[in-house]
């Protein structure tokens, strides 16, 4: 075992010495620490024993710098590892470095980089993003570099930037998977998510750091755990990938997830036929508060990114820029001046959004009103879920067994949802004049509507899962810059109700499995 | 001294400013008495000890570290709310009041702005038979503690208070004076302690006051109230009150007009200043804090509160009048009390009161109260002692007066046990003591009547003037004599029976 983890090691470095530099998906390497013998995972369980992981630039550990891709924090390296990654260690996996993102989180395409932009690596020299946040993520484990990457998902930042490089990307329900260590942007949304090749992948990952942390206020207490898995083995569909037959399993098509300016991505209508064959049913439903969701969440959003990056200001966290001399600062220009100079474009828009939300005479119209649509959003989705919400269920301290206390089911709702994980294939990056001056984020329409696909999940802090919709065949030739635009990866999410996170990765197997059948 | 005039001064104190009228109210923040911060697990810190020795990760707000609530914290505060009769909500939950400034790690403080712990309640200040009404009791954080080397112009924080917790105690502008707003502070700090919520020590800073102050002409609807930051003496605070009471009158009077502002106080000057206008008021961007969940308290978490809240002072006062003490007893009885060390997490250390207690339980309550206050407590402060100093136990003390009350022990002996085991701390028990120090009193019989006798005529012998005097029935000189048996027989004959055998040999000897 011991001889298997090094053999391990020197394939990734090899991988990374050869491709990091054009792909940039790791902005830190693990020194090579071979010669120091075994790892401490000796003692421990030693489930991912060998497994290599990359691990975003926002998340905490205590061996390699935590910049969360900014200027402000490019010397920062925390005293303490991330529950999650301290998980991940302790079950035997190998952290080899740190994914690049989009500065603190922020963004879809991962070009708001203090270390430049991560490219697509399905096609280098296409010069396409990774998809943001999580580009780094992403991208280290298209690239080869690792078995899985852990991200962060704000809004979609994991499940489009996994859509983008061909990968499978988690984001589970919020709440199951300890904070702790993840530099925070916008508290009451980040969730760490998981990147792998393939969903099995993704749920060993997921299983070893799903657990409940004390140390997380906002962590599902064991016992809402069990009641919501208690919930979904009473009343969702109970089967398997390798069943043949997937009848009682029911696929929620949402409307608003359609628009008639999007057309689909090829493939979906033949994945969602196979799935009909197989004995699903696909059930058309409507999320009324999806449009208005939107403009919640970048209310709600901002506002907490301007109180989480508030520590952030030269004097107590980051980089100090001191005034030019001779000018007279006052207090206040002092912290202005550091954030100005050392934060990026897109984090200062939303400190500035959030911040203008919270002032006393926006309050009450932006952030309370967007609280109230947020509770709309939950609604919608607890209105399609056939599995009632185990966050909603009556609060069992009365009952001596509250998994037992679970309402009843929604009949006829639906199992999971599924739609496209994005709009379309990985945009071409935009060039550098064009993100100084942010003219890549001008296509409105398009953001608004990939925007849709990704954040009503993120706001009802449900677990979703993107799935590889065209797989690349095992090995493809990666020199062959000759790709046509429809071979180019694009996923599909598969949605399930709050706590529904292993629901999600069974029909997420379906999913796969199908795709795999579709291509042969 | 202008101060403790004031102070003394009777509630008719209206004459300093004739036909006006002043509306004072108060914010207090006072530290809990917990043994640990209210969002981390860090232990608190006194003033003593080094700067940033009492600092975790999430004190100091490093990326990536979250709070989680101190559920003592949350005890504490619902014993002070209890204390004064307030409102507690099943549900208060926290906000972020966000500003820039060094003493503040996260660029947040967390508190409770739209839905605090409690709402309502009064305490009463019966020393003015008045009372004043509570608006709020509301959970927050410390900040660091910045100092300034002005010689170095360097800031200097120290992140040991950072995240302590505080009790935001907020009441109505119920006051009229300085002196009641002084009351309202020492009765509010002596039902913290009372309660072991905080030790409400202003000196040290764990507990501070902003004082709302507006004045106007009797008969006018209340004027511009301005606010007074960081009072941290009662003493400061009814300073700094009155001079603001002067400044808005002068302004009035020279037909100006009061702006809303908040101010410091000039120790030095004896004078408010201004810190900022209404205006340049920072907007805080109140927000509710996604990362803790709403505080949900059942009602059976705050009767259990309840039945564990210790006796308040208005209760306790009542209590040991009715066993008998005069005010004269309870007063110093509750004085000496209230300078009892306040254990941490709400554990009540044994004070003057309990000690009483214990004592009096199967004794003469008066008996007991006069042997704490007269001697105990009179010998502590011979010694420059306090009563946290006392080494002699419950036991102890109460076997001294069963046997003085026995005459095991006769009352000037029972004096020298007492201060030799003051002296010479020891378990051991009183009656041995008294015996090795040769202290027991003779027993009755022919023996003690034959030594006493001896002892009488020595001390006839050794003082013939007094003697003299005594015999034409000079009471003070017979007492004098009395002593000089007592000292002759080291306290071991009782003094009744001493002053009859003398007063026999001397009209036997005219």
């Amino acid at each position: 075992m011991h001889v298997s983890r090094v053999l391990a090691a020197e394939s990734w470095r090899a991988a990374v010495e050869s491709r990091n530099k054009c792909i940039n998906a790791l902005i830190a390497v693990a020194p090579n620490t071979s010669t120091h013998g075994p790892s401490t995972s000796q003692t421990k369980s030693a489930k991912l024993e060998g497994l290599s992981l990359a691990v975003k630039d926002n998340i905490a550990t205590r061996d390699l710098r935590t910049t969360c891709a900014s200027r402000l924090l490019s010397d920062y390296t925390p005293p303490f590892d991330a529950t999650a990654v301290r998980l991940l260690r302790d079950a035997g996996a190998s952290v080899i470095g740190k994914a690049n993102c989009d500065e603190f989180g922020m963004g879809s395409l991962n070009t708001h980089s203090a270390f430049g932009p991560v490219v697509n690596p399905y096609d280098p020299n296409a010069r396409r993003s990774a998809g943001g946040s999580s580009g780094g993520s992403a991208a280290a484990v298209a690239a080869g570099f690792c078995d899985a990457a852990l991200g962060t998902d704000t809004g979609g930042s994991v499940r489009l930037p996994a859509s983008y490089c061909g990968v499978v990307g988690f984001k589970p329900s919020y709440g199951i998977i300890s904070r702790w260590g993840v530099v925070s942007f916008a508290d009451s949304l980040d969730c760490v998510g998981v990147l792998t090749h393939t969903v099995k992948g993704a749920q060993a990952v997921f299983d070893v750091i799903a657990q409940h942390d004390p140390r997380d206020p906002t962590a599902a207490p064991t016992h809402v755990r069990k009641r919501a898995s208690a919930a979904v083995r009473k009343h969702a569909w109970g089967g398997e990938h390798t069943d043949g037959d997937l009848k009682g399993l029911r696929i929620g098509i949402p409307q608003e997830y359609f628009p008639a300016e999007l057309s689909p991505p090829p493939g979906l209508h033949t994945l969602l036929s196979h799935l009909q064959s197989h004995g699903a049913s696909l059930v058309p439903v409507s999320l009324p508060a999806t449009r208005a969701a939107l403009s919640a969440y970048y209310v709600l959003a901002s506002a907490e990114a301007s109180s989480d990056l508030a520590r952030f200001d030269g004097v107590r966290y980051g980089q100090h820029v001191p005034p030019a001399p001779g000018t007279t600062a006052s207090t206040a220009d002092v912290y202005a001046h550091t954030r100005s100079v050392m934060l990026g474009r897109e984090v200062r828009k939303r400190i500035l959004l959030g911040s203008f939300a919270l002032s006393a005479g926006a309050f009450d119209n932006y952030y309370l009103q967007a609280q109230r649509v947020r509770s709309r959003v939950r609604s919608d989705f607890d209105a399609v879920f056939r599995v009632p919400n185990a966050l909603r269920a009556p609060p069992a301290a009365s009952t001596s067994n509250p998994i037992t206390d679970i309402v009843a089911p929604n009949e006829p709702g639906v199992d999971v949802l599924l739609h496209p994980s994005a709009i379309g294939p990985a945009p071409p990056l935009p060039s550098l004049e064009e993100t100084e001056t942010g003219k890549e984020r001008e296509e409105s329409l398009d953001t608004y509507l990939q925007d849709v696909l990704t954040v009503p999940a993120s706001l009802a802090g449900l677990p979703a899962l993107s799935v590889p919709l065209n797989p690349r065949s095992p090995h493809g030739d990666e020199t062959n810059s000759d790709i046509g635009e429809g071979e180019w990866p694009v996923g599909v999410s598969v949605v399930g109700q709050w706590g529904a996170d292993e629901l999600v990765f069974r029909v997420g197997k379906v999913v796969e499995k199908v795709v795999r059948e579709m291509k042969s | 001294m202008a101060v403790l005039q004031l102070q003394l001064a009777p509630p008719m104190f209206a004459y300093r400013w004739p036909g006006w009228e002043v509306v004072v109210g108060i914010e207090v923040h006072a530290q809990i008495k917990s043994r640990r911060k209210l969002f981390s697990e860090t232990l608190t810190s006194t003033l003593s000890e080094a700067p940033n020795t009492h600092v975790s990760p999430y004190d100091a707000a490093f990326p990536g570290t979250l709070p989680r609530l101190n559920p003592t914290c949350v005890k504490l505060a619902l014993r002070t709310a209890l204390a004064l009769q307030s409102d507690i909500h099943l549900r208060s939950a926290f906000d972020r009041k966000h500003y820039f400034y060094a003493d503040l790690p996260s660029g947040y403080q967390i508190t409770q702005q739209y839905s605090p712990l409690a709402t309502g309640g009064v305490l009463e200040l019966p020393n003015l038979g008045t009372s004043v009404r509570v608006k709020q009791i509301q959970l927050e954080q410390d900040t660091a503690k910045s100092t300034f080397d002005r010689r170095r112009k360097l800031s200097h924080i120290d992140l040991n208070r950072a995240g302590t917790g505080l009790m935001e105690i907020v009441s109505e502008p119920d006051m009229r004076s300085p002196e009641q707003a002084a009351e309202y502070v020492r009765t509010l700090q002596a039902l913290l302690r009372a309660v072991g919520s905080s030790d409400g020590n202003m000196e040290q800073g764990s507990m501070r006051c902003d004082v709302n102050v507006s004045v106007n002409r009797q008969g006018e609807p209340p004027g511009t109230r301005c606010e007074i930051k960081n009072l941290n003496s009662v003493k400061f605070m009814m300073i700094a009150i009155a001079s603001e009471v002067y400044r808005h009158i002068d302004l009035i009077d020279a037909g100006g007009t009061v702006s809303q502002e908040t101010r410091g106080f000039d120790e030095d000057r004896a004078e408010t200043f201004r810190l900022r206008s209404k205006e340049d008021a920072p907007d805080y961007r109140y927000m509710p804090d996604p990362n803790l969940p709403p505080l949900l308290l059942t009602s059976k978490f705050i009767d259990i509160a309840r039945q564990s809240m210790p006796e308040l002072p208005r209760a306790t006062r009542a209590r040991l009048l009715d066993v008998g003490l005069t005010e004269n007893n309870v007063d110093v009885l509750m004085a000496v009390d209230s300078g009892r060390d306040i254990g941490f997490d709400g554990e009540m250390k044994q004070g003057a009161v309990a000690y009483f207690d214990a004592l009096a339980e199967g004794r003469d309550p008066k008996v007991v109260v006069n042997w704490m206050t007269h001697e105990l407590l009179g010998q502590l402060m011979s010694r420059n002692q306090t009563f946290s100093h006392n080494p002699i136990s419950v036991a102890q003390m109460g076997e001294l007066i069963d046997l003085v009350q026995a005459g095991t022990v006769t009352g000037t002996g029972g004096k020298s046990v007492l201060r030799h085991l003051l002296d010479n701390p020891s378990s051991t028990s009183v009656h041995t003591i008294a015996e090795q120090l040769g202290l027991l009193a003779l027993e009755a019989g022919e023996e003690t009547d034959k030594a006493l006798n001896d002892w009488c005529k020595q001390a006839i012998s050794a003082l013939p003037k007094e003697a003299e005097a005594a015999r034409k029935g000079n009471e003070r000189v017979l007492n004098k004599l009395v002593g000089r048996v007592m000292k002759l027989s080291q306290g071991r004959v009782d003094a009744i029976r001493t002053k009859e055998v003398l007063s026999g040999m001397l009209v036997q000897g005219k």
